[in-house]
């Protein structure tokens, strides 16, 4: 029903949810304090290649081992280029601290939508860094 | 002491993958205007052979507020014939009024990047 959704209404964004594994995953550790960043609030969100504007595609929230399950499906996971957006500094508020990053932002690019895209980030009050994973 | 030195905003783009800065890589600094929401570009520049950039910002210390550095990182792995998982990176950041000297780095390769608050 969900993809019926998406081709009727293209771009009606869904809330993460569990089902087949997504092509697109993510997880958040807080290198820190040598946990998972559990708890944050993260959005996916996909440009068109043709107007260059975004459009949000799913939201989310991350478990408590730091991952956010059912990010896209495999039917809707188009070449093109994306953006993950961690509420980071929402995160280290409600543990009482402030952090040097608002948000964090990790544009990347699909060339390949066959292929699983594991994008990572490690996060602390003053730093970060992600990479392409597996 | 040299003016560049005593600028508020420095940054250093390093090639991590190849163990070189990264030179002539366009670089702009913006800043939120929080009541409109939309973001104004304070100045542009361009990555020296040391990967550093002076002069973002002229005038003192930046007030306090949320500020954003974009890195045409895309653009510069093509200039050397490659491609990046990422068409570029930006950082968001926020100054509060406390502070005066922010040093902002940038570690990458065609497949990572990372990024702290220096000295």
């Amino acid at each position: 029903m969900q993809q019926l959704k998406a081709h009727i209404l293209p771009g009606n964004k869904t809330t993460a949810m569990a089902g087949p594994a997504s092509p697109l995953t993510t997880h958040v550790l807080n290198i820190a304090m040598g946990v998972p960043g559990s708890n944050m609030a993260i959005n996916l969100y996909r440009q068109d290649p043709s107007t260059n504007t975004w459009s949000l595609i799913t939201t989310g929230t991350t478990n408590a081992d730091g991952r956010c399950p059912g990010l896209i499906t495999k039917e809707t996971f188009t070449s093109g280029v994306y953006r993950l957006r961690f509420e980071t500094a929402q995160y280290w508020e409600s543990m009482g601290e402030t952090c040097f990053y608002p948000y964090v932002e990790i544009a990347f690019t699909i060339n390949d939508p066959g292929q699983k895209y594991h994008v990572p980030l490690l996060l602390s009050r003053f730093s970060y860094s992600t990479y392409r994973g597996s | 002491m040299a003016a560049a030195e005593s600028s508020p905003l420095t940054t250093h783009v390093l090639n991590t993958g190849d163990g070189v800065p990264a030179a002539r890589m366009a670089l702009s600094l913006h800043r939120l205007d929080s009541q409109l929401m939309i973001w104004n570009m304070l100045s542009v520049g361009t990555t020296n052979k040391d990967g550093r950039c002076a002069g973002l910002v002229s005038g003192g210390a930046l007030s306090p507020g949320m500020y954003k550095l974009r890195f045409e990182t895309g653009s510069y792995w093509e200039s050397l014939g490659q491609t990046s998982f990422y068409p570029y990176v930006e950082v968001v950041f926020t100054i509060s009024a406390q502070e005066q000297s922010f040093h902002l780095p940038l570690l990458m390769t065609r497949f990572s990047y990372s990024t702290y608050r220096g000295s």
